[in-house]
């Protein structure tokens, strides 16, 4: 075998890429929503696109955290710290500076979620979803109880309008500027973390008593990317407080993670662009059938039933299958494997 | 003194309510591995068919709980066998699936009887006085059934093998179905008992409380605080948790008021979290 | 050959460990040690406790009493990684890849969850190329035949350059024309990698070919120790294996 040693050679090893190429398609389109309001001034369409962007980017925390097989309610629980830490800061302190105020809508949850994270992640898989659950219960419960704080059942109203270099961004097509740039910072965020952490991630998710056997701390990178979720929440939480120009407790309704784990789900959780995808599809559904509040969770439901018994990868898992069988029916193309159709592989774990 | 003692009744009553959701909540998951977030779903469809047999068909109120217990252990069962069933090896799978039926049922509730909440109110009214204390003898009623259903279920769960199963499903599940114990015999059976148990609680508490399509979400959030209290998968540390959580909610909007019994009971179970795992009566957590 | 790592690394030593699953005792007093670079196998009929073992020495299970010691820290009831990081590191009985990544990425994933360098893959290059992993070196790994997972799912183990091996019945669903693989395997590890393995097996032959020394355990007790062919030839240990019956329990893919 010694001699055998000196002539055998491992393949090259691939350059690894910066970014996938659904990293880079999402981060895209969502660098276009910059342009919409250049392109247009109809405020159907200006108000279309903010909602489909803070939506995308709340269910980021989802996406994250289902990167490892987590489910994750908390969601709501940090967009409201995040949206509620830029409310006191402009309205008790005067801080306008979009910039500075989005640091803070990412960094206040990010914290708040380590001591947490600390704590419930180093227990069963199950009990990080109750925990979660529970959580954004009780975070809605603060919101009404710290009144002084918080506005308590008025919430806070009449913010300042944010400020990007000191240019007040006020009407409808600036605002739909800042959640723009909000959304573009969250999904740039997620998409380098989860990039960056692959292994790690797709370890946990698939085999994680293997992993721990092969020296990964399992419970420290589900806690990191539990205070990434939280951050990237808390920049959703900024667009929707400065898009409705308050602070309420119920735009931050427990139920409402339930929206958000859809849309990652029906979207495709397999890859970034599923959580935009998904997001994109269900709130233009919701407002093309008029299914104002009380028909969408019946919709939603049916949906995310629909997509865990026949289509795991969701919306993005079947068009990528579909691509995948048109290029393998074209001979002159060789056929590739989807990297999206290992969602639908995954081998029984428990 | 008397209104202490007027309290604690209260909360026995609060108490027996959440120990009958959360028994069916943690035989879900002690048998079939299984988080329902459907429970509140059934609470909800047990009121509202219970409401429906007594108000509107004016059947007598005993026969309209019976049916809506019936009702609900039989969707329960449906349930069961035509979805669950098919998913129940992947525990992120019937997360969702159980998560989508709650939202298909509370809305299918909302379109078959509107967003307000009906009239239905208990049929025993008057209140017992005993020194200063007043307890109301609907309230009375629902301590006496929903202990008798503990107990029953207690017996069934000792009975059946349900238990025998529960604990060494609790032990390891791999090694208890290779050991053959036929566990997959009794999901459909356990699920249909847990949901009828919700189904039950909802006839007997919403005419009280309050009926309408959404008072399942706090139900479920109650149901959680309950189990982790507890311990996931545990029989008694359910039923134990349950009566802390209604004492605590009882006193607590008293001597409180506000919510603040509900962030009382979430710093509980934060503490409970770092001391103690595997909740109150749970058995150890292994690290996964 | 073998003298690169072995300086700085520590026996491993089970000092009269016992352990009980509620008040079911399953393991009783048990103690041996395995030398620096040594290589020691454990044999004994199903539900002897060999797989227990290796959850109790590589952190996974609590002990009841008694203590694991690696040199002179000891390391029983520790997070599993953070013996990994000591270089205790275990296989599994049953084939234990990540679904989904390629062989690879598999290979890579280890290489970083154990903070070593592609250069250990390189190192490495001889064996994977003798267990056929190079030829499948972009395919998903779960859609491998049996015996080439569980062939990587021990190198990767291997690849965390580790001061000792655990190894949970390597042969175990191998055909016997592969079996020559784990030979392959035990020779690399020590020669190169100066790895200590403690082997639990049930092929005999295995045993017998490559253990200097053997233990045997029975219904959760060490009833024997030595060299095989001495050992293995002792009444009461063929007796044990006559009468074992119970199922191990296998855990390796379940947590």
């Amino acid at each position: 075998m010694s001699n055998q040693a000196s002539i055998t050679r491992l393949p090259q090893a691939r350059r690894p890429a910066l970014l996938g190429g659904y990293e880079w398609a999402t981060l895209c389109l969502v660098g276009f929503a910059f342009a919409v309001p250049v392109l247009t001034r109809n405020p159907q369409i200006l108000s279309q696109t903010n909602l489909i962007l803070i939506a995308a980017t709340a269910a980021l925390g989802v996406y994250i955290m289902l990167r490892m097989d987590l489910m994750s309610f908390a969601v709501p629980a940090f967009m409201a710290i995040g949206g509620y830490t830029v409310a006191v800061l402009s309205l008790k302190l005067g801080v306008t500076d979009a910039i500075l105020l989005g640091v803070a809508a990412f960094v206040m949850p990010a914290l708040c979620a380590v001591p947490l994270g600390w704590l419930i992640l180093r227990l069963k898989g199950v009990y990080f979803v109750l925990v979660t659950f529970v959580l954004t219960e009780i975070v809605q419960l603060l919101l009404f109880e710290a009144a002084p704080l918080t506005g308590g059942s008025n919430g806070l109203v009449g913010m300042p309008a944010v400020t990007l270099f000191g240019i007040e961004l006020m009407d409808n097509s600036q605002v739909l500027l800042t959640t723009a740039g909000l959304a573009f910072a969250g999904f740039t965020i997620t998409a380098l973390f989860t990039r960056h952490f692959r292994y790690e991630f797709t370890a946990i998710e698939k085999n994680d008593v293997l992993a721990e056997s092969l020296g990964l701390a399992c419970w420290r990178y589900k806690a990191l990317a539990f205070s990434v979720a939280a951050g990237v929440s808390g920049l959703a939480g900024f667009a929707l407080v400065n898009m409705l120009l308050t602070a309420h407790p119920t735009s931050f309704a427990p139920m409402s993670s339930v929206s958000y784990i859809t849309y990652t789900i029906v979207g495709g959780k397999g890859a970034i662009l599923g959580t935009l995808a998904g997001a994109a599809l269900l709130v233009t559904a919701t407002d093309l059938f008029a299914l104002k509040g009380e028909l969408s969770p019946g919709l939603f439901g049916l949906l995310i039933i629909v997509v865990t018994l026949v289509a795991r990868g969701g919306v993005i898992g079947l068009a990528a299958k579909a691509a995948g069988r048109m290029r393998r029916a074209s001979p002159a193309a060789p056929a590739r494997v989807a990297p999206i159709a290992a969602v639908q592989a995954r081998g029984v774990k428990s | 003194m008397d209104n202490l003692i007027a309290t604690g009744l209260i909360g026995i009553s609060l108490g027996s309510q959440y120990a009958l959701l959360a028994l069916g909540f943690t035989l879900i998951f002690g048998i079939l591995g299984v988080v329902n977030f459907a429970h509140g779903g059934f609470y909800v469809m047990g009121g509202y068919v219970a409401y429906y047999c007594s108000v509107v068909l004016g059947l007598p109120f005993p026969v309209a709980v019976l049916a809506a217990t019936l009702a609900t252990a039989a969707l329960g069962w449906l349930f069961e066998t035509l979805i669950l069933e098919r998913v129940i090896e992947d525990h992120q799978a019937t997360l969702m699936v159980t998560m989508g039926f709650y939202l298909v049922m509370a809305t299918a509730i909302l379109l078959l009887f509107g967003p307000e909440s009906p009239e239905f109110s208990f049929p025993i009214t008057g209140v017992w006085r005993a020194g200063g204390a007043y307890v109301p003898y609907a309230n009375m009623v629902v301590i006496g059934v929903c202990l008798a259903a503990i107990v029953i279920v207690y017996w069934l769960i000792y009975r059946s093998g349900i238990g025998r199963a529960m604990r060494a499903m609790a032990e390891d599940r791999a090694v208890a179905s290779a050991l053959g114990m036929r566990t997959r015999a009794l999901f459909p059976f356990a699920f249909a008992l847990a949901t009828g148990l919700a189904g039950l609680t909802g006839a007997l508490v919403t005419p009280i409380l309050a009926l309408a399509p959404h008072v399942g979400d706090p139900v479920l959030a109650f149901s959680f605080l309950t189990v982790i209290l507890g311990g996931l998968g545990s029989v008694a540390g359910a039923t134990v948790a349950a009566f802390i959580v209604g004492m605590v909610e009882a006193y607590a909007a008293v001597y409180l008021g506000g919510s603040k019994g509900a962030l009382a009971l979430f710093v509980l179970v934060l503490l409970i979290l770092v001391v103690r795992p595997q909740g109150l009566l749970g058995r150890e957590v292994r690290r996964a | 050959m073998s003298a690169s790592l072995t300086a700085s690394a520590g026996a491993l030593r089970a000092d009269s460990i016992s352990k009980a699953f509620g008040g079911l005792k399953v393991f009783y007093d048990v103690s041996f040690t395995l030398p620096p670079a040594g290589l020691l196998g454990v044999i004994g009929p199903n539900g002897a406790g060999k797989t227990t073992m290796i959850n109790i020495m590589s952190g996974r299970l609590p002990l009841s009493s008694g203590q694991v010691l690696l040199g002179d820290t000891r390391i029983d009831g520790r997070p599993v990684y953070a013996n990994a990081d000591q270089g205790l590191v275990r296989s599994f009985q049953q084939t234990a890849t990540f679904a989904g990544s390629s062989v690879e990425d598999n290979l890579i994933a280890a290489l970083r969850f154990a903070k070593r360098d592609r250069s250990v893959l390189e190192r490495l290059a001889p064996l994977l190329d003798r267990f056929g992993l190079i030829e499948c070196w972009r395919r998903h790994a779960e859609v491998l035949p049996y015996g080439l997972q569980k062939m990587l799912g021990l190198t990767m183990a291997l690849a965390t350059q580790p001061k000792m091996l655990l190894l949970d019945e390597p042969a175990a669903g191998l055909e016997k024309s592969e079996r020559a693989n784990i030979d392959a395997y035990v020779g690399f590890a020590q020669r190169e990698f100066g790895c200590g393995i403690l082997l639990v097996e049930h092929d005999m032959d295995l045993i017998r070919r490559l253990c200097p020394q053997v233990i045997v355990l029975d219904g959760g007790r060490l009833i024997a120790a030595g060299p095989p062919g001495e050992v293995l030839n002792r009444k009461d240990v063929i007796d044990a294996y006559l009468g074992g019956t119970d199922e191990e329990d296998a855990d390796a893919q379940h947590s």
